[in-house]
């Protein structure tokens, strides 16, 4: 979109103050000034780097995973031990075969779940538009922020350590007793629990620096329920996360002298309880997948109104529905055990989990409304919250067959709960997120990316997920249990889809991985509002200068009042206005 | 030893008969013979009760989830078409919200959602509480087996090649009969899953969990070249280690005669060695092989009566209390190379049983002198075909 | 807890009234509005800090309730050992020391810096006091006795075989809170240091005292909880 003669030019009062971007010292100097900045904008472009790095570790472990199940480790009829992917040459046993698998799928759970899809979109664009859009400086506690970075590195090595030197097999739950008695080396067990608890602590941080912020430092003229649906998203989310994670933390503390001084409150021998375990465990786990997604929801709020156009329907049922979310899932977390309770409490379990999904069910349908009318541009942002609610409408749907009791019964750790959860996770956060990526790149980086070369990557994403997972519905129904390294004859087929999906995904992102780079270094500059939305990051300029506004901002209309404002620095001829004699939309 | 009284070998179904299984077994894999989408989904239709209607509600909960789906898909398509973005052509002015468009969308699926609720609440109800008077079996899993105990003591220990998996132990069930189970582990959490009834329960170390379910009735479409029987998948489902994926075994329904003829032949046979090999197969053969090669743990073939190296305690002959002490305290010593990953078999094995592992530990070792002919070994397995000349 | 304040060389203790970090000198970070802003952010800050410290102990008071449902002999039997009145002593302490703190802060907001600093003293002369019970009292007997958590559980006069347990869900609970105490203690010695050297609280400055006056109270109310459930019901 080149509309540089077109638009008004930013305002020059205070050229002085370059982008954000500019170094502004030596080399030596701007790698100090980057590592020890509070600036809201390059801790949230750090934490973007970081995560897309575990997501790209986390991705190759999926693909390993996927490229032992293609051929199996098992033993044929005549004793011969085939599909020997991870085992050495010759080996008489499965075993080591089985052992590398396990800590394969467990090392690309816990690096996805903890390093990777919790910290994600909060910590990334959260912490990079969330003072933007609420028109701050920065958030309410700078230095807080700059400390939760560096304990989420700190996590990640431990985690990494842990990796490295020979990984641990107890799976993303770390359920005891196994977890306790494990013989992966001690300390490794140690390191990747411990990795998961520091990883914690940065979680609650960064909720309580956004909730203060969206408290305090809203823009004057701002109120509640002038906020962009992203904040009211990252609002209920950083709840969640303060409320949650102690609880976690907590609970691997216990793990951890567990497993240090044996001191039996899960350990079955000593009249400990495993199950109690587990409640600990849900208690925070369901919760945090809603820290999950609701930013991912926050984000497809945004992209659907501002690149179709239209206010978004129903913003107060959005916005209250995300705390509805926040609230009910507090309350559900039985579900993940139904084959572990008694009938009582997995029938209100069970009850409570379809409570949980109305309000998930309103957004829906309220996104789709939005398009009703709109003026809609097909591009990559758009693409993907398109695909969003393709992929993340069936993985919620199938949320139901789990939350009943009868069907959960046999569905319960089969892959049609690593369908389930791929869905949501990857189909859902992902994919939002990597919209959001290029929906805000251009105001982040000051450059635009290629349009054709992200729309093909969305689309290899699109297809080569769905191969990879809807397999996974019918194997899971059919009988395959997870955390298997090999199985039975019967799911060959399905499972060698599967696998042949995994790649076209690698290659959708390799796509993707190659347009930002290429945007960063030669990609042609952005103007400050290439979409033409209205929220309050658009009205400074592409990248942000340091201090984020050149004036103090003034909020004089809605973020999604498409009907009556023309964009800040956009030109009606681009983004015209319907013809004004209706009574403008309100809500 | 093995075959059946001669009477009824030519009556009985070679399904249930061979004991231990045929060494050539065929390589089957279980079929694929449901109809329709819900047998696309499941493979084979529900048969019992609690499995139809848990499909049922399967299929409902699809249905249900299919005219959102669609209905929504298809807006949103439909949508995007016919107001894509046209230069400089405004977007119309549209409500915002529409109270009872809303108060409609929220009302209808919570209205549903009570509905699920209560279906799944039915079936469950069906499935958790066993019926009375059923047979029960008691269920006992460690890593990775599963030790299936008949309501007289017996345990199966007949093994089968399926689905390209060796060594599946097959526990035989009567058909069109009540099965009440009752679980418990003896370290950590496994997960007892039968898909074809639909249902699985945890099972803990130190407390009891079960399930009940009805066999199916078996017809013709059952009938086999060995007889007529029906194989069903047993899986753990609860992630247990190093070989939870190794974890399963098979029920085979057959009909009421031949499980009694069946759970005969699985009883003692008099013979310390035979019954000794039964325990192995039953308990021990995940782990440890008889052919020489070194699974999880050592292989016992010459073992008994050789000189074991540990990590830490001195050298020591393998005689009868070295070998007893390794079964039920295993972690006492560890033998060099090897980790400490064998369950203690403590309260779980009976002493006669020790004794007749110990038996046929003797039969397959060198460091034994072996009695000078033996009768007629014909029936050994195929991965004991070492031991099996000098057994008997 | 984290006003940007400009980080300039200590200056010698004469001009201490020059200094950046003397509280009539203090202004308020670049994003805030304004001072009292910047007051409330921290304050609310605060509170939800504590909000996830109550859920942290949660847990603890959870699995103290099931085992007390599963075993209550042991429960019974564990209690017993414990003597009601160092518990009851530390009580005491605590409570008194919430006090002391309490007057803290109120002595930072009149300007009255050597009161700040007395009830400072009296505060952390507490704290230590309540650890040294702790230790010298309790766990260290107990331990040579062999009330220890979980496997190192060698008593030899147990009447209960979950005693064990017991014993290692008051370890861990009294352990974490004494934890917390230390931390406190830490929070309330830099504030000291603090108006000691540059006076640096007074009536527009004394965000730092009231938030971990706030911490040390959350502290206090922890053991008002961990108190009677572990030394009185048996
Ligand atoms: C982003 C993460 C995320 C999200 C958002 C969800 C959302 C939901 N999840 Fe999922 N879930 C996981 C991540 C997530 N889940 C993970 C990681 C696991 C496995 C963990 C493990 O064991 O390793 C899991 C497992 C899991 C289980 C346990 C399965 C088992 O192990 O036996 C259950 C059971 O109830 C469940 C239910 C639900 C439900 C009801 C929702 C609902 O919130 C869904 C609501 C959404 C919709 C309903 C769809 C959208 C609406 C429409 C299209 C409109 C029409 C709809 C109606 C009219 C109803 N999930
Ligand atoms: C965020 C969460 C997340 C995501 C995104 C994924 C992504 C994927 N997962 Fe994930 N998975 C989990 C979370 C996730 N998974 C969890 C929690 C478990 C349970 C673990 C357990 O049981 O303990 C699990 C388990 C699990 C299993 C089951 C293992 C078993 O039970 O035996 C399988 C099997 O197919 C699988 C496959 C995949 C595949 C193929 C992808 C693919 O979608 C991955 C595609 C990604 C890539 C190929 C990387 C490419 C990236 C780049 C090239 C760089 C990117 C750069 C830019 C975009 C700029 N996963
Ligand atoms: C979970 C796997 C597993 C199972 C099941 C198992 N074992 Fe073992 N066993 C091992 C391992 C590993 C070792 C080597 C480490 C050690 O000495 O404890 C071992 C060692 C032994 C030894 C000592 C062998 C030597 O080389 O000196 C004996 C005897 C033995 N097992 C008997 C049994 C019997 C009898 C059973 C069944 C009733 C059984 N095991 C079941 C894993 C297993
Ligand atoms: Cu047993 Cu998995
Ligand atoms: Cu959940």
């Amino acid at each position: 979109m080149s509309t540089a003669d077109r638009t008004h030019e930013p305002d020059h009062d205070h050229h002085d103050e370059g982008s954000y971007l500019t170094p502004k010292y030596g080399a030596m100097g701007t790698v100090w000034d980057w590592m020890t900045t509070v600036d809201h904008k390059k801790i949230g472009v750090m934490y973007l780097f970081a995560v897309l790095f575990m997501f790209f570790l986390g991705g190759v472990a999926a693909l390993a995973v996927r490229l032992e199940l293609l051929e199996p480790v098992r033993v044929a009829a005549d004793g011969a031990i085939t599909g020997q992917l991870f085992a050495p040459a010759g080996a008489e046993s499965i075993n080591t075969g089985n052992q590398i698998y396990n800590r394969l799928f467990t090392l690309h759970g816990a690096i996805m779940v903890f390093m990777f899809i919790v910290p994600s979109v909060p910590a990334s664009l959260g912490n990079f538009f969330l003072p933007l859009m609420l028109g701050a400086k920065d958030v309410a506690f700078p230095r807080l922020n700059l400390f939760s970075w560096y304990i989420y590195v700190s996590g990640s090595i431990f985690g990494i350590l842990s990796i490295v030197l020979g990984g641990v097999d107890t799976g993303w739950t770390f359920y005891t007793p196994y977890s306790t008695t494990t013989d992966a080396d001690h300390w490794r067990v140690l390191l990747m629990v411990l990795a998961a608890f520091v990883l914690g602590f940065s979680s609650i941080l960064t909720g309580l620096n956004f909730i203060v912020t969206t408290h305090k430092l809203r823009a004057p003229g701002m109120g509640w329920f002038d906020m962009p649906l992203f904040i009211w998203a990252i609002y209920a989310t950083s709840i969640i996360q303060v409320l949650a994670t102690p609880v976690i933390g907590i609970t691997l503390l216990l793990l951890i002298f567990e497993r240090l001084f044996k001191v039996g409150i899960f350990d079955p021998g000593l009249g400990g309880d495993p199950v109690l375990y587990q409640h600990f465990f849900w208690f925070y786990s369901h919760p945090v997948v809603y820290v999950m997604i609701l930013p991912g929801m926050g984000i497809i709020s945004e992209l659907l109104s501002v690149h179709s156009r239209k206010q978004i329907f129903g913003y107060r049922a959005i916005a209250f529905s995300s705390l509805g979310i926040a609230a009910v899932s507090f309350i559900v977390w039985g579900h993940h055990m139904f084959t572990a309770m008694g009938e009582l409490a997995s029938a209100i379990f069970s009850a409570l989990t379809f409570l949980v999904a109305i309000p998930t069910a309103i957004k829906v349908f309220n996104w789709i409304t939005t398009l009703y009318k709109g003026s809609i541009a097909i591009n990559t942002p758009m693409l993907y919250a398109l695909s969003f609610l393709f992929l993340f409408s069936i993985g919620g749907l199938t949320g139901l067959p789990l939350g009943a009791l009868a069907t959960d019964l046999h569905l319960h750790d089969s892959y049609f709960v690593v369908a389930h959860f791929h869905y949501v996770m990857m189909g859902g956060t992902v994919i939002a997120f990597i919209g959001g990526i290029h929906h805000w790149w251009p105001k982040m980086f000051g450059r635009m990316y290629n349009e054709k070369a992200g729309m093909l990557g969305c689309v290899l994403v699109f297809i080569g997920f769905n191969l990879t997972f809807m397999t996974q519905f019918f194997l899971g129904t059919q009988g395959m249990p997870r955390r298997y390294a090999s199985y039975v004859d019967e799911f060959q087929f399905l499972h060698t889809l599967s696998t042949y999906g995994s790649w076209l995904i690698l290659a959708g992102f390799l796509v993707h991985l190659f347009n930002f780079i290429h945007s960063l270094v030669a990609g042609p500059k952005a103007p400050p509002n290439p979409w033409g939305g209205l929220t309050l990051e658009w009205e400074t300029e592409s990248p942000p200068i340091e201090h984020n506004f050149h004036h103090e901002v003034l909020v004089q209309h809605g973020p999604y009042d498409f009907d009556t404002v023309v964009p800040p620095h956009c030109d009606e001829r681009d983004f015209p206005l319907p013809p004004q004699d209706q009574p403008p939309a309100s809500h | 030893m093995t075959m059946p009284p001669a009477a009824p070998t030519s009556t009985v179904p070679e399904a249930v008969a061979a004991f231990p299984a045929d060494a050539v077994a065929p390589v089957r894999t279980l079929p694929f013979d449901g109809e329709g989408l819900q047998g696309l989904f499941f493979r084979t239709n529900g048969t019992t009760d609690a499995a139809v209607w848990t499909d049922g509600l399967f299929m409902l909960t699809f249905w249900f989830s299919m005219f959102f789906f669609v209905l929504l898909m298809g807006l949103m398509v439909y949508w995007c078409i016919i107001y894509r973005r046209r230069p400089g052509v405004p977007a119309p002015v549209s409500p915002a919200h529409n109270s009872k468009l809303e108060i409609f969308w929220t009302v209808v699926p919570s209205s549903s959602m009570l509905v699920f609720f209560f279906l799944g609440f039915w079936g469950y109800m069906d499935k958790v509480v066993p019926a009375g008077g059923a047979l029960e079996l008691s269920i006992t899993g460690q890593t990775w087996d599963w030790t299936v105990e008949y309501p007289d003591g017996t345990q199966s220990a007949q093994m089968t090649t399926l689905g390209g998996r060796d060594n599946v132990k097959i526990h035989a069930l009567p058909e069109n009969t009540d099965i009440a189970l009752r679980m418990v582990s003896t370290d950590v959490i496994h997960s007892f899953w039968i898909p074809d009834y639909r249902m699985k329960t945890d099972v803990f170390p130190n407390r009891y969990t079960g399930y009940g379910f009805t066999t199916p009735k078996l017809g013709p479409e059952d009938d086999h070249p060995e007889g007529r029987y029906r194989d069903q998948w047993v899986f753990c489902a609860e992630y247990c280690g190093d070989l939870h994926s190794e974890m399963a075994a098979i029920i085979r329904v057959v009909p009421q005669a031949d499980y009694e003829i069946w759970l005969e032949n699985q009883g003692s046979s008099g013979d310390p060695v035979i019954d000794g090999q039964r325990v192995f197969q039953s308990r021990c053969a995940t782990c440890h092989s008889v052919d020489g090669s070194n699974n999880i743990g050592p292989s016992w073939k010459d073992l008994y009566g050789s000189e074991r190296s540990f990590n830490k305690a001195p050298p020591q002959i393998a005689d009868d209390n070295y070998i007893r002490e390794s079964i039920l305290n295993p972690g006492i010593k560890i033998v060099q190379g090897y980790q400490n990953q064998m369950t203690p078999f403590q309260g779980v094995i009976k002493d006669e049983e020790i004794s007749n592992i110990i038996a046929y530990m003797k039969s397959i070792s060198v460091h034994v002198e072996q009695p000078a002919e033996g009768e007629a070994g014909e029936d050994a397995p195929g991965e004991t075909e070492t031991g099996a000349g000098e057994e008997g | 807890m984290a006003t940007i304040d400009a980080n300039k060389p200590d200056l010698p203790a004469a001009g201490a009234k020059s200094h950046p970090l003397y509280w009539k000198n203090r202004g308020f970070a670049h994003h805030f509005r304004n001072a009292d802003e910047q007051f409330d952010a921290c304050k609310l800050g605060m509170w939800l800090f504590l909000t996830t410290e109550v859920l942290l102990f949660a847990g603890i008071f959870c699995a103290y309730a099931i085992f007390r449902m599963l075993y209550p002999d042991a429960w019974a039997a564990g209690s017993h050992h414990l003597d009601w009145r160092f518990g009851g002593l530390n009580t005491i302490v605590l409570l008194f020391s919430s006090w002391t703190v309490a007057s803290g802060v109120r002595a930072a907001q009149m300007g009255n810096n050597a009161a700040l600093i007395r009830n400072l003293v009296i505060t952390l002369i507490c704290a230590g006091l309540f650890v040294f019970i702790k230790l010298y009292f309790e766990y260290i007997p107990k331990l040579s006795a062999g009330k220890a958590p979980g496997t190192f559980f060698s008593y030899p006069y147990a009447h209960d075989p979950h005693e064990p347990l017991w014993w290692s869900v008051y370890y861990i609970g009294t352990g974490i809170h004494a934890l917390h105490v230390l931390i406190g203690a830490g929070l309330l010695s830099w504030v000291l240091v603090r108006a000691i050297r540059y006076e640096a609280y007074g009536p527009t400055e004394y965000t730092m005292v009231e938030t971990s006056a706030l911490y040390w109270h959350l502290v206090d109310l922890v053991w008002i909880f961990l108190f009677p459930l572990l030394y009185l019901i048996h």
